[in-house]
């Protein structure tokens, strides 16, 4: 989801209203709950609910780890929405004309309890794509003589993908999720392109057969809603449409792309090393110069 | 596979038929006119559906009606010819013109980027306030030609259907 860049410095109506969707498994009753905060500027949605959990109810249960937008665990539904709690600041969710705002647990997950979403399915997901370099020496695999090649160009065709957080969003906004709940989902497809375009790994032919099947990459109808909840710009309606030509390619035995080679050990301390001429360089990096004015990097004396 | 070990949390609170169902509708995002499109792609197509078999038993009418209620076939579709000319069939037919304009060029658009994979974008690397690639490439372009399209040739049609 585009980040809201100026949100941190407006200020919040000075009481919310937060109705919360509680759940209880041993009941098994589902029941809405509200709770009046006071809120502060610069207060993030998960503040909110922690602010409640300390001071209100201390039986509200959520999850939530690293409290900047890397763990992906506080994913909720804010007014709707499946965003992450602890980067949406309350001024994107509410306003002095609507101080409510309402939290759900993720959409399309099994709920364990109150805010808290069973993950198991999503993670069984992912790792049916087999998310790891697979190549056809396992010999070198497993006893590594050297390393991968990889330029910055193919770097960059996988270095969104691996931003992804495993939170969960994604599949939470997905409408196809919603209807099938065998369908692998947008996380887990994205995964098998970020694997399909990396350059290091071999193993396209069996990702290829895994997503092409009914609750595969032809699943989706491209709504895009993955793409426009997910916190790290991700964008796996993308990936899975570029997964989707490229297993078409693949069919139709058309599919190639550059395999890395092995190359040497990492250079001694000191040893110079040669570009190899096919190399793409980034852009503003001029090698002449480079040659005649060395960057040095020093490192500390007892690295 | 992932069903069985999901165990009984995964049976036994799956949500709903209705939350499912209606999961494109209750979902709010931004800046997301695909999911518009993907809405409305879903409902034209019921729409379509529904107006082949309806059109497959009016032009074998003539056919059907001799079976059923024993009656001339070609007076029977001289009836049936007169009830739709009423204006109740005329909005029907509007309704599926504008079904019909809005799910071929948007099936065209689909085509392009679902089996071709052209104007998603390239992958890159994103910064802040972090729009995903898909959202700035040319099918976002496209989609606002195909609603364009749409509604000036539904016009027309309206002209025509109606005058
Ligand atoms: S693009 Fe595909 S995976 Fe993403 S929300 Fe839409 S249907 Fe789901
Ligand atoms: S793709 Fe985005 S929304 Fe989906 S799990 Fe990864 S980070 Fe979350
Ligand atoms: S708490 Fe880690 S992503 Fe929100």
């Amino acid at each position: 989801m585009a980040m809201d860049m100026e949100a941190a410095r407006r200020s919040p109506p000075k009481q919310v209203t937060v109705r919360i969707r509680r759940y209880d498994p041993e009941t098994k009753k589902t029941w809405w709950q509200e709770y009046k905060i006071e809120a502060h500027r610069g207060m993030t949605v998960l503040d909110a609910l922690l602010k409640i959990k300390e001071d209100v109810d201390h039986t509200i249960v959520m999850r939530y780890s690293c409290r900047q937008g890397i763990c992906g665990s506080c994913g909720v539904v804010v007014n709707g929405t499946p965003r992450l709690a602890c980067q949406t600041q309350l001024t994107e969710v509410v306003s002095d004309a609507n101080p409510v705002m309402t939290i759900e647990p993720l959409y399309n997950f099994p709920v364990i309890r109150d805010l808290m979403t069973d993950f198991t399915d999503f993670f069984n997901k992912h790792r049916s794509v087999k998310p790891y370099l697979i190549r056809n020496d396992k010999e070198e695999q497993e006893n590594p003589k050297g390393q991968y090649d990889m330029y910055p160009d193919e770097y960059l065709q996988i270095y969104q993908y691996t931003n992804c957080v495993y939170c969960g969003l994604c599949y939470a906004a997905c409408p196809v999720v919603a209807a099938d709940p065998e369908f692998l989902g947008p996380q887990a497809l994205m995964y098998a392109l970020r694997f399909v375009n990396d350059v290091r790994d071999e193993g396209w032919k069996e990702r290829f057969l895994i997503v092409d099947t009914e609750h595969g990459c032809h699943r989706c109808h491209f709504a895009a809603s993955c793409s426009a909840v997910c916190p790290k710009a991700v964008d796996p309606a993308g990936a899975i449409q570029s997964l989707r030509s490229k297993l078409f390619r693949f069919r139709l035995g058309l599919y190639k792309r550059r395999v890395s080679k092995i190359i040497g050990p990492p250079p001694e301390k000191g040893e110079k090393v040669p570009l190899p001429p096919e190399a793409t360089l980034l852009p503003g990096v001029d090698l002449k110069k480079l040659e005649e004015e060395p960057v040095v990097i020093k490192l500390p004396e007892d690295y | 596979m992932a069903r069985e070990q999901g165990g009984a949390v995964e049976k036994e609170n799956r949500p709903g038929f209705w939350r499912s169902s209606l999961n494109p509708w209750t979902v709010r995002t931004k800046n997301n006119p695909e999911r518009v499109a993907f809405v409305l792609h879903r409902v034209t197509g019921f729409i379509i559906l529904a107006f082949l078999l309806a059109h497959i038993l009016e032009t074998d009418s003539p056919v059907w009606s001799q079976i059923v209620y024993h009656v001339n076939g070609w007076a029977f579709w001289n009836h049936i010819m007169g009830i739709e000319s009423g204006l109740a069939f005329r909005i029907g037919e509007f309704i599926v013109a504008g079904a019909v304009l809005f799910h071929a060029p948007n099936g065209i658009r689909l085509l392009l980027t679902e089996f071709f994979g052209v104007g998603v974008g390239r992958p890159g690397d994103p910064k802040p306030p972090y729009v995903p690639f898909t959202f700035t490439a040319a099918q976002r372009q496209w989609l606002y030609a195909v609603f364009v399209v749409w509604i000036v040739l539904w016009i027309i049609a309206g002209v025509i259907i109606f005058t």
